[in-house]
């Protein structure tokens, strides 16, 4: 008997037991389904990242206080000067962008919204690649001028007013104890926008204003961290070690700045990401060799149904081969069946949920290769024993059996 | 000769007890011969068409089926020899349920490797030999139990094989059908195919051309069928 007449006999049979067919490769369809999701969402989301810290460009350098430690003293935060010491001492450095931060409101007399309230300077737009969709960002002469204005974000805008125009409105913006008014002179989009769905209705709105009066809007004014972009990335370890040297010496301390390239963060995400994926992949494939094991039973079940049809094969002229390759393929099209099913369903569900969390989706071909030959060797492997089982069933007695 | 044994033994080794089957069995059949082999159940007789069939193999002695000693071949080389020198007819049909009629004549050509237009032609061929030219797209469940096993000799024949074997092939008939049955395998016979035929029935062995009678697993006659001497129950299973 050659493969194509198996073929044929397969799918006969696979035909005339739809609903059980069916509910066989279900089993194959989750795990195959829920592993190309979940690696192609992965891969799209890794894509996405990346993408990001692309944007945010790779000419940056963070230099950081170590919050961690706790022998940080308040005279080793970072200070305005700080910001532009290292633009006029240290050549290659383009500008730089200090910020402090705290979690708090935008207010008006009707409404409210929980913001990231940043203190920032001119920079922070091209930083952060803002898009301003009203009015213009805070300025070098609102900082110099330490003028009570601000920047909101669009949700937090259409929260509070239902609007983006709102361009010379007052709003109050409070961090713990402290809070100002401020003129809003521009509206932009927000800064997490891309992760909109995950937050829904929470997504902190953001409201920046001038770094300079961020003692009169933030409880904990210090600045942390600053950004530095650079002309050239070549020397740029060397850089950072100049940098966080000009710091210290300023300072007069040690060993209480760090300095990162956007780049090593992104490594460190992708390595979780990919951790990640793997774990629920795995996770994915157990649920695969848990539909084998059914298809395994299925199998049996079915050479035991129909051991005098086995019987009445071999009576005929069958050899041990042809069962064997008989219930092998049958096995091979449930789970190839059941694979390319659950191909679909996995990129489906891939497309759906990677549209919801607003990821693009990389369905990479070697997956969809990976998974056909995972159907077909679970369909191989699990169907290997009900076929020898077959194969070798005695023909007086098989064709005996009742 | 077609079929030749010699001190045939079977012996069946149930761990403790030893069986024997047979004891020690000679027989000769030649082409064109039609032989019914009779004997109660316990008898040796299924043994024998086991063996004969090369379903089973023997304990000791020789078959020779066709000029070529079986008795030696096992497993897989059976399988071969039973594809193309034997034809099986059973009492419950053994046809295959999700498969036509033609598909069913189909089978052994498919095992023999025979390419696809010419089974399809083959098998229609037999299908028309046996009656059921316009029965050959149904299913075993749409057909009555004459026309299935009608059915299971144009499978049986379909290889051209060297001797036809049935087994009890009236068993599940009414006697209108097994007449039928008996028909075609005398006209099969007529046109020079050779039958063996298992029965106990001996209005059915009426039918045959020669008689062998089994007890506790040896032949105790072994005639030429004369049938108003059957009438008469001189022959007895």
């Amino acid at each position: 008997m050659n493969l194509v007449e198996s073929f044929k006999s397969a799918l006969q049979s696979v035909r005339a037991n739809k609903m059980r067919s069916f509910l066989t490769m279900l089993g194959i369809i989750i795990g195959i389904s829920s592993v190309i999701t979940i690696v192609s969402i992965g891969q799209g989301g890794k894509e996405a990242i990346t993408g990001e810290f692309q944007d945010i460009g790779t000419n940056i350098i963070n230099v950081q206080v170590k919050a961690m430690d706790t022998s940080i003293e308040t005279r080793d935060y970072f200070t305005l000067k700080d910001a532009e010491l290292l633009k006029e001492k240290i050549p290659g450095v383009e500008w730089v962008a200090p910020s402090a931060e705290g979690r708090g409101y935008i207010k008006s007399d009707k409404d409210s919204k929980f913001a990231m309230v940043m203190a920032v300077n001119e920079h922070f737009e091209e930083l952060m690649h803002l898009e301003l969709l009203e009015g213009r960002f805070i300025n070098q002469r609102d900082i110099q001028n330490a003028k009570q204005v601000t920047v909101i974000d669009d949700i937090s805008a259409k929260a509070i007013f239902g609007t983006t125009e709102i361009i010379g409105e007052k709003v109050k913006v409070s961090n713990q104890s402290k809070d100002i008014y401020a003129t809003v002179v521009g509206v932009c989009k927000n800064v997490n926008g891309g992760m909109a769905a995950m937050f829904g209705d929470n997504m902190p709105g953001n409201a920046f204003v001038p770094i300079t009066i961020r003692e009169k809007v933030l409880s904990n004014h210090q600045i942390s961290e600053m950004s530095v972009t650079l002309t050239d990335m070549t020397h740029s370890q060397e850089i950072a070690d100049k940098m966080i040297r000009l710091l210290e010496k300023s300072h007069r301390n040690e060993d209480k700045y760090a300095a990162s390239e956007g780049f090593t963060q992104l490594d460190t995400i992708n390595s979780v990401l990919n951790i990640f994926t793997m774990v629920i992949s795995a996770i994915a494939g157990i649920s695969l060799i848990v539909g084998g094991i059914g298809v395994m039973n299925i199998m049996l079940v079915s050479v035991t149904e129909r051991t005098r049809e086995i019987g009445t094969r071999k009576a005929l002229g069958a050899q041990n081969r042809d069962i064997m390759l008989q219930f092998l393929t049958e096995s091979l099209i449930i789970c190839l069946i059941g694979g390319i099913i659950g191909m679909t369903l996995g990129v489906s569900l891939g497309l759906v949920v990677g549209k919801m969390i607003n990821i693009p989706l990389d369905v990479s071909p070697l997956v969809i290769l990976a998974s056909f030959g995972f159907s077909s060797a679970v369909g191989i492997f699990f169907g290997l024993y009900p076929a020898q089982k077959a194969a070798k069933l005695d023909p007086i007695e098989a064709l005996r059996y009742e | 000769m077609i079929i030749q044994i010699e001190n045939l033994k079977k012996v069946y080794d149930t761990g403790k007890i030893q069986v024997e089957a047979l004891k020690g069995v000679s027989l000769g059949i030649e082409e064109k011969e039609y032989v019914a082999v009779m004997g109660a159940s316990g008898s040796g007789k299924s043994t024998l068409m086991n063996i004969l069939g090369c379903l089973d193999r023997l304990t000791e002695g020789k078959y020779i089926l066709d000029e070529e000693d079986v008795s030696v071949l096992s497993g897989n080389s059976l399988a071969a020899i039973r594809n193309k020198k034997i034809g099986f007819v059973f009492q419950s049909f053994n046809l295959l349920p999700r498969l036509s009629a033609l598909g069913n004549v189909e089978l052994p050509m498919i095992y023999a490797g025979v390419p696809g237009s010419e089974r399809i032609k083959r098998a229609k061929a037999a299908l028309e030999r046996v009656g059921l030219g316009d029965r050959m797209h149904h299913k075993p469940n749409e057909m009555s139990g004459g026309q299935k096993q009608r059915v299971a000799i144009a499978r049986a024949l379909v290889n051209d094989p060297a001797i036809l074997l049935a087994d009890e092939p009236t068993g599940n008939l009414d006697t209108r059908s097994s007449e039928e049955i008996m028909e075609i395998f005398e006209s099969l016979n007529d046109e020079g195919a050779t039958i063996i035929m298992v029965t106990h029935e001996q209005d059915i062995a009426m039918h045959t051309k020669r008689a062998v009678v089994f007890r506790d697993g040896s032949i105790i006659s072994d005639k030429p069928i004369e049938k108003r001497k059957i009438r008469r129950g001189e022959i007895q299973a």
